[in-house]
Parts: C-alpha cells; structure tokens; sequence
C-alpha cells in the first residue's frame, strides 16, 4: 500500500534499477519467480480460490438464492457442506458464487486501475502543463478516507456489482497514478530519452517504447496489492450494507446477513471469513514474491 | 369517560401488574423513588412535537407534553387538557372548558391564552398543518374557555384534532415563534426535560407541579390519570439490537423499545425479565402500482392475491412474531370489520394461474421494490417473490435502501410494480387516516393519470360526511371490501413489537409510545 | 522550516476546496430523500413535502452550495437532518471518540508493529524472524471485521468476559472504557501493526547495511548505541512517512469497527450520515474529516524534514 512512501523515496533511487530491468530477459524473470517460495505459497492459495470460481455453475449446482425456509440453520454436514441460513439457502453455493464474484470485482478494478492510472501517471509524470491540475484532484481524492469514498459514490451509482466495481476504481486509481507518475519523473530524465527526444521521436513513440515498458515493475506489484485491497474493501462495503445490494451472494453480504445469527449459526460468518482471508493472503504473498523478484529496491518502500 | 379495556395481550400482561380497570380509587404510586433507564432503538433530531412526526421523538415529547384531546387505550378520542366539551346544535362550534390549575414545567398556569398561541404556532408550522383547513377561527372568550369554530361541518373532526401523529400541544403562549423542530420542552405533562445530548440520552424527571387529570382513575392510551412514580427517566439511544439485549440482561437497561426475534428464546428463561409484546405494531403491506403494466390490469393482481400464502411471508418477515389480520383495522379498534376478508390469505396457485390466464400475461418483467434497511420489508419480499415465481410470475427483486424505496415509490413511473412499506402510525390513528392512503393526493395504489377511482372517492367522503357514527362506520367497511377486492393494496398481516423490561419493573404496559407514567420499581 | 509549513498549508486551500465540492456533487447525486428518511414508515406525502420544506432542502442547488461556503467562513456547517444538531457540535462530541480509540489502536500498533520489526530485523533469517513475518503477513490479510466478528463470539459471547458493543466514556468509567474500547482497537490495530513491522523490518535491514553503521561498529561502539542512535534513527524517517499513511487507515477502519462495535465515533456519524442522506453532515462531517487528515499528512511532512539525515549531520 504505503504509495506515499513510495513517492518519498523512489526518486531518490529507482533510476539504476529501472536502468537494469531494461535488459532483464522475461523468461528469467518468471524461473525467478517460480523458485520464490512465498510467491508459489501465494500462487498455490490464490489458485485455488480462483479456480473454485472458476468452476462455480458445476461445483455449486444449487442455486445461491433459492429459499427453503425449513431448512433454516443446518450446521455444516455432509449434506450441506457449508451449511445452510436464515432463509435455508446453501451456504456452499453461496460462498462458491461469491468467489466468482470476489474474482470478478477484483479483476475489473485492477484493469480499470492498470488503464486509468498508466494514462493519468503518465500524462501527469511526461507534461508539466498537466502534472499540476491532475495532482491537485488526485491528492483531493486522496485525501478522503477510502471507504467513505466509497460509500459516497456507491450510493451515487447504485447497489450493483458493476457500481461497486466503478467506485473501487475511481478510490484507487489515484493511488495508481502517483506510482506510475513517480516512475515517469524519473525516466524523463534519463540520457536515453533525452537522447530520442532530441532525435525528434514523438511524445508518444518515447513513452511506449522507452518509458512505460520500464515503468511496468512498480505498476505490477501494486497491482498484485491492488486486487487484495478490492476484494477486501468490496467486502467491507457489502458488511456495511453499502455494497452490492442483497441477495446478491458476496462474501460480505453473507457475512452481514449472518451476523444477527452468529450465536446460533456461527459458521455463516466463519466460512466467508475465512475464505476472505486466503484469497487476501494469497495475493499478499504475491505481490511480495513479485516485489522481491521485480524490483528490489522497492522493499524499503512497501 | 371511557375505561381501558384489556383486549390485547400486552394489556392482559399489564393486567397482571396490578391495573384492574374497575378500581374506584384513583391510581397511586405504591413505590416512588428510583431512576429508570429506557433502551430506545432510533436517533431523535429534535423534541418539537408540532414538528415531528417520527416515532422517536414521540416517544419522549408525548411522556413531556398533553394536549386538547388524545386518544385512550383503544385509540378512540378522549379528552385531556379539557374538563368538557360542548358541540354546537349546528355542528360548527366546538367549546371547550379547560381544566382548572394546571401547570407547565416552568410554573405558569395554563390558560386560553396559552391554547390560542399554541394553536397559532401549529397553523403557521405544525406537521399537518392542512387538518386545520377547515378551521374558520379559535377563540378565547375567557381564561378556562378555547372555542373553536369551523367552516363546514366535518363529524370526523375530533377523530382528526385528537391525533397524536404530530398532536397541537399545549405550550405556553411565550413559544409561539419558536422556529420548527426547536420547540423549548415546555409542556404540562407528568415529566420535564432535564438534559438532551444527541445520539446519546435524554433525561426526564418527575414533574411535582403536575396536576393530573381527575376525570380518569388510570392511565390509557396518551392520557388518562397519569403519576409519575420514578424520580428520573433516561431514553438511551441504543441503535443496535444486540446491545439492548445486553443492556437488558446486564440490568444496565431497565426497559428496552425492541427486542430482536432471534433473542427471545433465550431471555424467555430469564427471571429477571419480563417479556411484554406489543401486538399489532403495524401492517405489513405490499401496494401494487396500478399505472404500469403488468399490475395495471385487475386480472393480474387478482393472481398475486390469491397465490400468497400470508403464513410463510409473515413468518419470514417477522421472525415468526405477527398475528394474521384482515383488513386495515385492529380487532380492538371501534371501526374493525372483516369486510372482504374472503380476499386474504387465499393460497391457491391453481385459482392464481387462472387469473394470470385470463389477464393475458406474458411474462413481464414484475417489479418487487423494497429496502435493505427493514428486515420485515426486505423478507417478505424475498418470499412473495418465490411464491409469484411458483406459479409463473417473472417476479425480479429491485433492493435500496429505504430512503431511496421511499422516495421512488412516491412516483410511478420510476420503474416498479409492487412496493413494501408498512402501515404504523395511521391504522392506529383509525380508519379515516387509514383510508386517506386510497385518494388523491398521494392514493398509494398510484391510479392511471392521478385521478381518484370514483367509488374510492365517494365512499371517502362518506366516511367523512356522513353524520352518525354508524354511517360513517358502514362506508369504511364498503370502502376496505371495495379496495381489497380491487387489489388496491395487499395487507399481509400484523407485526407484533416485543418489548421488554425487568421483572422489578411494574406497571409497564406497551403502547405506541413507551409511557413511563404510572410505571414503578417493586420494593 | 516555517516556510514549509506555510507552503503546505497554503497547499491544502485547493485540496480542501476541491473536497469540498466533490462531497456536495456526490451527497446530492445520491438518490433518495432525506425528508423520507427523517419521516421514516407510514408518511404521508403532505409530512414529507412539509418537512423538506422546513428543512430548507427545496432550495436550488446553488443556492444551498453558496450558503455553506458563506456559513464555512463564519466556523457554522449547518444543522444536522438527523440529530437536529448542529455540524460541528455533533463532529466535536463524535472525534474525541475516535481519536481516543485510534490512540489506543496506534498505541498497540507502534508497541507490536514497531517492536516486532526491530526484533526480526536484529535477528534476520531466525526462526524470531519468521514467525514475525508470519504473524505480520496474517495480520494484514485478516479483515478487520472479520477479526472483529471472531473476537465478539469468542471473547463477548463465550467467555463473557467483554461486552459485546457499546461504548463507555474514559472520563465516566476508565476500566469500562478499556473494557470497551479493547477489542475495537485491537481489531483496527492488527492490519497497521502488520504493515508497521514489515516496512520496520525493512528499513531496518538497510539501514544496517549502511556503510556509517560498519563504521560506528568498526570504531568499537557498543551495538545497542548503534542501534539506537543510528539505525533507529535514520529508520524513523520512512516510518514517519507511513504514519499518514496509518492515519488515513485507522479513520478508514474506524467506520466499519465503530458499526460492528456500536461506538458513537466519527467513522460511524458518517456512515449514517450518508445512509440517511443528512447532507448538512455528511458535508460538514468529510469536511472536517479531510482537513484533519490533510493536517496530519503536513505535519508528517514537517517531521519528515525534522529528521531527514542531510540536516542532521550538518548539523553534528
């Protein structure tokens, strides 16, 4: 997270990496990776979360919304896996389909994030003329507390899944654009674009071929982040009531649901909990593998 | 004057407590002494009874201040700050003789005068301000003497003048300009304000000055013979229902607004607690927007009529606390009738789908509008939906939170066909408030250009122009039969309340407010 | 050094400005009426026409923008939909709230966070390491509410040794505000704890790496002067800059501990603030929020510049 302290020292020292990373062969990079023992832990968790969403219509046949109200509060069994709720839905349906939908809400962020803050970053970090309006909104943004933010433009939007994906992406964009703008900074400066640009390459030209593609390192990792913070912020929208509407079967909901039960049927909040917290884990361990791996020097920063 | 009479089951447990009806001694205090804390479940944003008309600032304003005329145990109109009424022979003048040595809070007595400003102030501000319409003039011959005189006659004004939704309470004269909702908490009922600190607590105490109303020998309803028993009495805002349940076990709360379903069974075996519910809090109703389509067309809502199942819904809705009730009174209210009661409860998909055939439908899309904030709201819909499915019906959820539903379902074009609210305040109000819902401005039922359905219209105004009780009685009766057969509306049964307080606690007995007169601590 | 503080102060005019604007488009792009909220079941149309009238909120837009900003430079937010009282009455009886939670959760915070990664630092790559990292990694993938829920079933509901919400003042009660107020701050604290002893770990391990350190210990200066002088030290200066950063979370975590938990702090006004569109507050209440975080965020800046090396030792 700390993207502030990114800011703080990454100009003080990413120039030589960056240098670096410029003739790091991809193939290398990826052996690294696989012999980084959190990175696979990390993998391995992740994997099995997004896999399980992945097969969600044939491992979770029943329907997640389907009442049947004399099967309220069954404790997990060998028929019902997870169990059942207030309204005898599967727990086991519900969880599964809510992985989908944790996977789904989470890619959608980090690509919204990796397009709109690649653009924002980089137009702020390569045009002076731009860098301060950009900055002012973005560090006004910034400055609210993430998920008020979110809770403000939830409710503008609207209760659905792809709102909630909207929202996410306007709080965390501007996290996203200081990384790649700081990196930007620095790679200006560099001889080798300096030379182009005295060659009369196009502003354009100069940032797909020697800048952004030497930016990607920091962007990776924070988008490994990124999707953690998602899932995790969707959730706590979704326990507050202000997430994607009821019934609708993420985590949090779940969880909210089952909190005015927790005496008598703990396990609807356990479970969702603790799957919470794997696919969280998971994606923490890699983006740390992927830190170390990619770019050392960013350790101090995060 | 009329007496309180036991029907239901929070009054057969106040029963318990030791208020027999049929005492002739006046009520007195066997304890007085002690501090009584109250487990309150909403936020209050003010006290100006004129003003507001939520039930959390009712609770506390209607324990501070009295009125003209309120209503008794069964919600039929008594009188309270007057000692006698007299109507005029050509119904247009109502006069009123105030009761003699009452006092308000800071030691002024109460006179005309004070009725006159108070009045004043309600006019230019009050809540419903357009009750009084129909209001030609009020006078104050002399200081015991409040006549009011009306423009046409109107048999239903005294129902209307004794409301308590957001009552005309008598303050003195000097708070006339008071701006809205900042009303100085100067009324002449048995407490007086101590302190407000919002979001956290009001505090009460008793008031020694009070004088109360020796045309009773109990308290009922709003009024009656009221004594305060307590020293002090603190509403603390206690917004979630786990924390009064916790409160209530600790003994940290001595009283609690409103139990959670799920908590019950296991305070039950409590013996420090008693456990008091209020039947008949409010109706649970759907109302089908009748300007779109699908539920524009009778035939259709016949269906969803007759394939509900009002026992699973209800269950659902209130955790298994509701009574089944037809129509849109309470058995223990004068004006209840049973008229179309072959509407409720019919349960038969077979006879639903031959309504769905007959009306054509083709498998719209049907709007179920409801919030997320509301448990009752939200589960009754979640239920109404499958059994609408069940026979056919593509009934889709639409969930908001409830001051968007509110505010959507104030229109209807905004793109739903059946909203779920509840009915609280106005059935108990009676059946004219009730029925105000079925004409325009505002019919719920949202008819095809805002124009009254003219047998709706002309019932309402027999029920409000017709000159004898019976009359008046009779129209309502057609009116509810009338509009639950035109699936007008769809009232799918009764919430009870659960409230609760200590076992050292007496004299509790649940109503629409919690009344902290005549309530004392066991020695 | 006054010079930055102005800057920065001057800086933040816009920043607030912008905020300012952003909450008064959101609050009023929201659906929903505040005057059917306040008039809650069974309104009639006519109470809710009455109250939105009462309430000023028929007013155009503008009209209601313009009269803020007039009422903001006179220290007046407006009066609260919802409580009836005033903006900044209500935020001034909430923060103090929060803020004590949110010394408590810091408290903790900086005793295990910065202990923990000083510890696993000094004592790289043994099994102390390890299962400091480990607990940090748990800590910053466990939900604070999820946490939270486990605590109230586990401590609250089992054991019965805490209560399971509510809130009771340090001034009333201390030992009922402990009892309170320990879960909740434990709950924030356990992610920030996480986050503190890893980037500690870190710096920490640069910073012994540095060649003046080898020096300090090659000229024979005891290691714990060397720690503490040196590498804690200059270690702080990355710190500080996350202490924004942690600020920012804890207002952050603070609105879903304060709903789980039932505290009356800023995080939880706000949350029903918006829920029940109170627009005088939420826009009063993000307002103040904002400003404060902005200030701490200047003041980081300020200790930043305090202990940047390049000062220090021109100066020594």
């Amino acid at each position: 997270m700390a993207p502030d302290t990114v800011i703080a020292l990454a100009a003080a020292g990413i120039e030589d990496d960056l240098l670096e990373r410029h003739h790091h062969p991809a193939w290398a990079t990826v052996r690294r990776l696989l012999h980084h023992r959190l990175f696979v832990t990390g993998l391995l968790l992740f994997s099995i979360i997004a896999i399980v969403a992945a097969l969600a219509p044939w491992i979770a046949p029943v329907d997640p919304n389907k009442l049947a109200m004399r099967q309220k509060f069954l404790p997990p069994s060998p028929e019902h896996l997870f169990g059942t709720d207030n309204f005898g839905r599967s727990l086991w349906s519900r969880v599964v389909w809510g992985a989908q939908l944790s996977m789904i809400i989470g890619s959608a962020v980090v690509a919204i994030n990796a397009v709109f803050g690649t653009l924002i970053g980089a137009a702020a970090g390569y045009f002076r003329s731009l860098d301060n309006v950009l900055m002012r909104i973005n560090d006004a943004l910034m400055a609210f507390p993430a998920v008020l933010l979110a809770i403000g433009v939830t409710a503008v939007l609207g209760p659905s899944v792809n709102d909630v994906i909207i929202a996410l992406g306007v709080v965390y964009t501007p996290r996203t654009a200081r990384i790649v703008r700081s990196s930007v900074i620095v790679l200006r400066e560099m001889e080798y674009v300096q030379a182009a640009v005295a060659a009369g390459a196009g502003h354009w030209r100069i940032l797909r071929r020697h800048i952004l593609p030497n930016a990607m390192a920091p962007l990776i990792v924070q988008l490994s982040f990124l999707f953690a913070y998602a899932v995790l912020t969707e959730a706590t929208l979704s326990f507050l009531g202000v997430g994607a509407v009821p019934p609708t079967p993420t985590w949090g909901n779940i969880m909210a649901e089952g909190r005015q039960y927790m005496i008598d049927a703990p396990w609807i909040i356990t479970i969702p909990g603790a799957a919470l917290m794997i696919t969280v884990l998971g994606l923490n361990l890699l983006g740390d593998g992927l830190r170390d791996v990619l770019d050392p020097r960013l350790r101090i920063q995060q | 004057m009329r007496r309180a009479l036991p029907i239901s089951l929070g009054l057969l447990a106040g029963l318990a407590f030791g208020i027999a009806p049929t005492r002739a001694e006046p009520f007195k205090c066997p304890h007085v002494g002690g501090d009584f804390t109250f487990g309150q479940e909403a936020n209050i944003n003010s006290l100006d009874q004129m003003t507001s008309g939520t039930i959390s600032t009712r609770n506390i304003a209607m324990n501070m201040f009295e009125s003209l005329m309120t209503r008794d145990e069964n919600f039929s109109p008594i009188l309270e700050l007057a000692d006698s009424l007299a109507e005029s022979s050509d119904h247009l003048t109502y006069t009123f003789k105030l009761r003699q040595g009452v006092r308000f809070h800071n030691g002024k007595e109460m006179t005309s005068a004070d009725v006159v400003a108070s009045f004043d102030r309600y006019a230019r501000i009050g809540l419903y301000r357009s009750t009084l319409g129909n209001v030609d003039r009020w006078d104050a011959p002399d200081k015991d003497t409040f006549v009011i005189t009306l423009k046409k006659v109107q048999p239903t004004f005294l129902e209307i003048l004794s409301s308590f939704s957001a009552p005309i309470v008598i303050v003195p004269a000097e708070e006339k300009d008071d701006p809205p909702m900042q009303l100085k908490s100067i009324g002449t009922g048995p407490w007086q304000l101590v302190e407000s600190i919002p979001g956290g607590y009001v505090k009460l105490k008793r008031y020694d000055g009070y004088k109360p109303n020796t045309n009773f020998e109990q308290k009922t309803g709003f009024g009656g013979y009221k004594q305060a028993c307590f020293n002090t009495v603190t509403f603390r805002i206690v917004t979630e229902p786990q924390a009064r349940v916790a409160g209530l076990k600790t003994g940290e709360l001595q009283g609690v607004e409103d139990l959670p379903t799920k908590s019950l069974p296991d305070l039950k075996t409590d013996q420090h607690i008693t456990i008091l519910p209020l039947q008949n809090w409010w109706i649970q109703i759907s109302q089908p927007n009748t300007s779109v389509p699908p539920t524009d067309n009778l035939m259709f809502r016949k269906a969803v009529q007759a394939v509900l199942d009002m026992d699973e819904i209800m269950d659902a809705a209130s955790d298994d606390n509701y009574r089944l009730n037809v129509g849109f009174q309470y058995p223990n209210q004068a004006f209840y009738s049973d008229a179309g009661k072959e509407t409720y409860n019919i349960k038969d998909p077979a006879l639903a789908k031959k309504y769905l055939a007959k009306s054509g439908y083709q498998g719209e899309p049907v709007i179920l509008l409801t919030d997320k904030d509301y448990p009752a709201m939200y589960n009754s819909a979640l239920v109404m939906q499958q059994q609408m499915q069940a026979v056919g019906i593509n009934a889709q959820l639409k969930v908001v939170d409830w001051p968007t539903s509110a505010q959507m379902a104030l229109k209807s074009d905004t793109g739903w066909n059946l909203f779920y609210t509840g009915w609280g305040t106005q059935p108990a109000l009676g059946a004219l408030a009730t029925m105000q819902f079925f004409v325009e401005p505002g019919a719920v039922y949202h008819p095809k250009g805002e124009i009254d359905d003219p047998e709706i219209l002309a019932l309402w105004n027999d029920m409000n122009s017709l000159p004898t009780l019976q009359g008046r009685k009779e129209a309502f009766a057609k009116m509810q039969k009338y509009a639950l057969e035109q699936v007008y509306t769809l009232p799918l049964g009764s919430l009870t309340k659960v409230q609760a307080v200590r076992s050292n606690v007496k004299g509790y007995v649940p109503y629409r407010i919690p009344r902290m007169s005549n309530v004392w601590f066991d020695h | 050094m006054g010079g930055i503080i102005i800057r920065r102060l001057g800086s933040a005019v816009p920043i607030l400005l912008i905020v300012s604007l952003i909450t008064f488009a959101m609050i009023h792009l929201i659906p929903g009426d505040p005057a059917a909220a306040i008039a809650g079941l069974s309104a009639t149309q006519e109470q809710i026409a009455n109250i939105r009238h009462d309430l000023g909120l028929d007013q155009p837009l503008l009209t209601q923008l313009w009269r803020w900003y007039a009422g903001l430079l006179h220290g007046n937010l407006g009066r609260s939909l919802l409580l009836g009282q005033p903006v900044v009455q209500a935020t001034m009886l909430r923060l103090p709230v929060t803020l004590a939670l949110s010394a408590y959760a810091l408290v903790i915070t900086l005793l295990i966070g910065l202990g923990s990664g000083i510890i696993a630092a000094l004592r790289q790559n043994s099994w102390v390491d390890q299962v400091a990292m480990i607990f940090a990694m748990i800590g910053i993938s466990l939900p604070n509410f999820y946490l939270g829920l486990l605590m109230i079933i586990f401590f609250a509901v089992d054991l019965r040794w805490l209560p399971t919400g509510g809130y009771i003042a340090f001034t009333d009660d201390p030992f009922g505000w402990l009892a309170t107020s320990t879960m909740p701050a434990v709950s924030l604290a356990l992610l920030l704890a996480g986050l503190l002893a890893r980037i500690t770990r870190s710096t920490m391990l640069e910073v012994l790496r540095q060649d003046y350190i080898r020096t300090a210990r090659a000229k024979g200066l005891p290691r714990r002067l060397v720690v503490v002088k040196h590498a804690l030290a200059n270690a702080l200066i990355p710190i500080t800059t996350v202490v924004g950063i942690i600020v920012s979370l804890l207002i952050s975590g603070s609105v879903v501990t304060e709903t789980l938990f039932s505290i009356p702090g800023i995080g939880q006004l706000l949350t029903q603030a918006v829920l029940n569109r109170d627009y005088p507050m939420v826009q009063g209440g993000l307002f103040i929020t904002t400003a404060l975080l902005v200030l701490v965020n200047i003041g980081v800046d300020v200790c930043y510049a305090l202990l940047d090396p390049r000062v220090r030792y021109d100066g020594a």
